[in-house]
């Protein structure tokens, strides 16, 4: 069985995902000793998918919420398992970012790899098929596929061009996320016997039906655990992070940026697209909870931010923050509030990528993440300053800029639920504030404190470049967010109203909960 | 054409080349024996078109002693794919070390007779034959270098555990047989599954045969032996040892527990728990300590001897066949992975005189980058990762055991799975993320040990690795089917 029903007169989506995995296999085959060609070849392969990404983008009709540009062909016919792919526009909005960075670390690393360096960018091509097949998948089986295929180059990225503590990192990141996953496997085998019609037939992994099939509560509520903790792991929610700061330290500059600007994207598209249509009644009964880890997660991501003397560890304790208004924006459960999650994770990608970026670009000038050890570096480095500056109030959420459209909807959700626990919230955002600004205080003004400074360059074109389309689109989505909204809305609403007679039952239980942290409705 | 010959074409083949290479081998030169290992494929790839061709047969022979069905046409390919990936592995290591015999070629393929015998079995009788054959040809295999201490020290100890287990299955046969007063599997069947059976006397039996059983597939608590077998025996045989008899044994174990215990599965399945999870807790633990590779692999064979007893309980359970396809289509995977494994060894040892240390790894994919990359793709797929055989054998596998009602079970084994993660993964550190010592770098000249066959073998187990990983479907059918109509049951 195959069929495929796309608007564009070829599977688009196969071929952006397998795209990336073909450079690379070409590069390791034919390119080896010939670094120009390779990278050549590296940033063509991204290229090519970024346009790709384009016109799937193009094509996209934004008036519905039904999966788009579907393909599908039987895998193991026997237990189920198809290739099934499609879009709707989450999966749309997230594979944007995913080419878009892609194809910006490839020239942001150009002379920032010394050892190895053919590994290095294949390495970025196969993460960048596992990244979109993700997006794509709409079979349980081949989503865990993709899913876990992730994690081999990511775990090369870290663990061979990472910092001196790259091994423990990497061992660290692959375990903690296997360990997660493993547990989703047994929940995914669990309700895909579960969903079959009758016991001789093949188990169901196709989301179309899935989202049919009806589980009693203990199963919902195991497999909800189950499926939301591996996404948890990588969103990271509190007090399931402790893997991020170290895999972010440790990993090379291209690596962080993945890193925040993707795979921990995984985990907040994970809970919209598995956990909430699949375990509608177990995912209303978690919201308080989940409402509450979100929370903290807020405040103690950006108290930790506050008190971090690395760089590249305070972008990563404030990934843990702005992760917090993604878990609190999506279970507000309004049409707003998930919207502002995804615009938080779109936004996120854009400005924490472009801050990792920076953090990679002032390492390689001055060998030194220690916010201490540097001060006054606006004086040498005008053009970078002024980057940085924007990045900073982009991520604090400065209105007019990316940052500050996806948090007040996330909030907004929020407040349409509970106004306590908006009220704290927000405080996550002066807190934001008051340690990205104390950090550019420290980090660019205050006197020069090394005069060898003033002989290093400043930002290069290649580096410009690599920034510029990050700020161009964090401007965009700042002021016309509607152009991203409008691609989103459908899916967001049409997620709501899946959920909404759920949520009416069990708003009593919800109004006393609330009635009893002193907020209400 | 239902013929009593066609049952046992395979081993007559096998059986012929194996005489016909210990009859020539002695009028050879050192040189001429280079092809030897040739003859021995040579036989084994028209053994291997005869049971293709034969099978849509469904018949049982031999005075009701072998049976051929689409299960023993599962296991004699298998089998028969296992002996010559063992050879290709064989020949430039053996030469290197100044053992190149016609010999060992005929214990592989008299080894492999005695497998595809138990695999065919329906009888007691005729499966103890079976599996004396593989067993003594396994001892000699192991002892195979016998200018070395350890080498003969690993042939001494597994000749002894290994006839102290052929003695306790012995025992549980006969306890079997005296109990039904038949050798044949599918009226012991028939007389357990009557209920007027001694139940007494049928648990030791059980108890006996799950002893001799976990002895032979180095199942906890009988699995002390494999470590030090593995690490004496020549490196090429170690990678046949831990593969061959661990299939031909689980294709025993299938027939006797869901075959003739089948009625009886609320007495084994306990016990079976308590093995596996014994088993998986010490292959996984005692893995993590170990700074050999071979005894790496060892214990981490004891790992998979762990899944696949799981899938043991599942198909006692489940009222389909499930369980049992599960074990087939592991087997399968865990053959390709784990000898090709063994394979880098072999190459290691030929080209770098390595001896098998995990800090010798380090800096590996400087120095290898092909031998490396072979190995960082069989680790993967040992520790479960997709897209190799590994996952989708694990994932096939936990998904019988969740089918069959066992959920808590397959959560132990996916935990345990995470844990068997990190000793694989550190072979992939000390490859790709340590560099070499000065020490080692100088001790490793490269040796001229290149061969066209220990690299076919390499690339077959990754093709087989990959293929099974992405396009499962073929082989998935196959193991489903042997499974569905097994005679006797």
């Amino acid at each position: 069985m195959y069929s495929f029903q796309s608007q564009i007169g070829f599977p688009i989506l196969s071929v952006m995902t397998f795209l990336p995995t073909l450079g690379g296999v070409v590069m390791l085959l034919f390119m080896r000793g010939r670094p120009r060609l390779y990278k050549s070849a590296a940033l063509a392969a991204t290229a090519a998918t970024f346009v790709l990404s384009l016109m799937m983008l193009w094509k996209f009709d934004q008036y519905t919420a039904d999966f788009q540009f579907i393909e599908k062909v039987n895998w193991i016919q026997r237990i189920g398992a198809s290739y099934h792919m499609g879009v709707d526009g989450i999966s749309v909005l997230l594979i944007l970012l995913t080419t878009l960075l892609s194809l910006i670390i490839i020239p942001a690393s150009w002379n920032y790899i010394k050892d190895r360096e053919l590994g290095f960018f294949a390495s970025f091509l196969f993460l960048e098929t596992g990244m979109i097949g993700t997006f794509c998948a709409r079979d349980l089986l081949l989503f865990y596929v993709f899913w876990e295929i992730m994690l081999i180059p990511m775990y090369f990225i870290i663990g061979v061009w990472g910092g001196p503590r790259r091994v423990y990192a990497a061992l660290k990141f692959f375990l903690f996320t296997m360990a997660g996953s493993v547990l989703m496997l047994v929940a995914i085998v669990g309700i895909a016997y579960l969903a079959r019609p009758d016991q001789y037939a093949a188990p169901v992994f196709d989301l179309d039906q899935l989202q049919h099939a009806v589980f009693s509560f203990p199963v919902q509520m195991a497999a909800f655990l189950a499926f939301f903790i591996a996404f948890a792991i990588k969103v990271p929610m509190w007090p399931l992070h402790t893997w991020l700061p170290d895999a972010h330290v440790e990993a090379p500059t291209a690596g962080s940026v993945i890193l925040a600007g993707v795979l921990l994207k995984m985990g907040g598209y994970g809970i919209i697209r598995f956990c909430i249509p699949l375990f509608p009644d177990a995912v209303v009964t978690a919201i308080p909870y989940i409402l509450i880890l979100s929370i903290i997660a807020i405040i103690y991501g950006a108290l930790v931010s506050l008190v971090q003397k690395d760089l590249k560890k305070l972008v990563a304790y404030s990934s843990v923050s702005h992760m917090g208004f993604v878990t609190g924006g999506i279970f507000a459960f309004t049409v707003i509030g998930l919207e502002g999650a995804l615009l938080v994770m779109f936004s996120h990608g854009l400005l924490t990528g472009a801050l990792f970026l920076m953090v990679g670009f002032m390492y390689e000038r001055l060998h030194t993440r220690e916010i201490s050890a540097m001060g006054g570096l606006a004086t040498p480095f005008p053009v970078m300053a002024a980057f940085l500056l924007f990045f900073t109030l982009g991520s604090l959420g400065l209105p007019g800029l990316s940052g500050f459209v996806g948090e007040f909807l996330s909030l907004l959700g929020l407040f349409t639920y509970n106004k306590a626990m908006a009220v704290v919230a927000a405080a996550g955002v002066i807190l934001a504030a008051a340690y990205l600004l104390w950090m550019y205080l420290r980090v660019m003004f205050a006197e020069v404190r090394d005069q060898k400074w003033f002989r290093l360059s400043d930002l290069s074109l290649r580096e410009i470049a690599s920034l510029a389309p990050l700020a161009g689109l964090a401007v965009w989505v700042g002021a016309y967010p509607d152009t991203f909204i409008n691609i989103i809305h459908p899916s967001a609403s049409h997620l709501i109203d899946h959920m909404s007679p759920y949520l009416a039952q069990h708003g009593d239980f919800l109004t006393r909960f609330f009635a009893s942290l002193g907020g209400g409705h | 054409m239902q013929h009593a010959v066609v049952a046992i074409v395979p081993e007559l083949m096998l059986v012929a080349a194996a005489l016909v290479l210990l009859l020539i081998d002695p009028f050879l030169p050192p040189e001429g024996r280079r092809g030897l290992s040739w003859l021995g494929i040579m036989a084994c790839l028209p053994a291997a078109a005869s049971v293709w061709l034969a099978r849509s047969e469904q018949f049982s022979t031999f005075s009701n002693g072998i049976a051929l069905d689409r299960f023993t046409v599962f296991f004699k390919i298998l089998l028969l794919a296992v002996a010559v990936l063992a050879m290709l592995l064989s020949e430039k290591h053996l030469a290197l070390s100044g053992r190149l015999l016609g010999d060992y070629y005929a214990l592989i393929l008299l080894a492999t007779v005695g497998m595809m015998v138990m695999a065919s079995a329906i009888d007691l009788a005729t499966f103890f034959v079976g599996l004396e054959l593989m067993a003594i040809c396994s001892y000699l295999l192991a002892g195979f270098f016998r200018g070395r201490e350890r080498s003969i020290e690993a042939s001494l100890k597994y000749f002894l555990t290994g006839s102290f287990a052929s003695a306790i299955l012995l025992f549980g046969m006969a306890l079997l047989y005296g109990l039904s007063g038949s050798t044949n599997y599918q009226q012991i069947s028939a007389a357990v599954s009557s209920g007027s059976l001694d139940g007494h006397v049928l648990v030791i039996a059980i108890v006996l045969l799950l002893g001799g059983f976990a002895f032979k597939v180095a199942a906890a608590p009988f699995h002390g032996w494999a470590p030090d077998v593995y690490q004496g025996a020549p490196t090429p045989a170690a990678a046949f040892l831990s593969v061959g008899p661990k299939i031909a044994a689980f294709a025993a174990i299938i027939k006797f527990f869901t075959i003739m215990l089948g009625s009886e599965q609320a007495r084994w399945v306990p016990l079976m728990i308590a093995i596996a999870i014994a088993t998986m807790l010490i292959g996984a633990t005692m893995a993590l300590l170990q700074r050999d590779l071979k005894r790496m692999l060892a214990f981490s064979s004891i790992a998979h001897v762990g899944y696949l007893l799981l899938a043991m309980i599942a198909a006692g359970q489940s009222h389909s066949s499930f369980g049992s396809s599960a074990i087939l289509f592991y087997l399968a995977a865990y053959a390709a992975m784990n000898m090709g494994a063994f394979g880098v060894l072999v190459f290691l040892a030929n080209s770098a005189r390595f001896n098998d240390s995990l800090g010798e790894m380090a800096g590996l994919a400087r120095r290898f980058p092909g031998a490396a990359g072979v190995m960082a793709v069989l680790m993967f797929s040992l520790a479960g990762i997709p897209p190799t055989a590994g996952f989708l054998a694990k994932f096939y596998l936990f998904a019988s055991v969740v089918d069959a009602g066992y959920a808590w079970l397959a959560v132990i084994g996916v935990l345990f799975s995470v844990v068997s993660a990190f000793y694989y993964l550190r072979v992939i550190v000390y490859m790709y993320m340590r560099e070499p010592s000065d020490e080692v770098a100088t001790a490793m000249e490269p040796a001229d040990g290149r061969s066209w066959d220990l690299s076919l073998g390499l690339g077959l187990a990754t093709a087989a690795v990959i293929i099974l990983g992405v396009l499962p479907a073929p082989i998935l059918n196959a193991a489903q089917d042997a499974v569905a109509k097994i005679i006797g049951s």
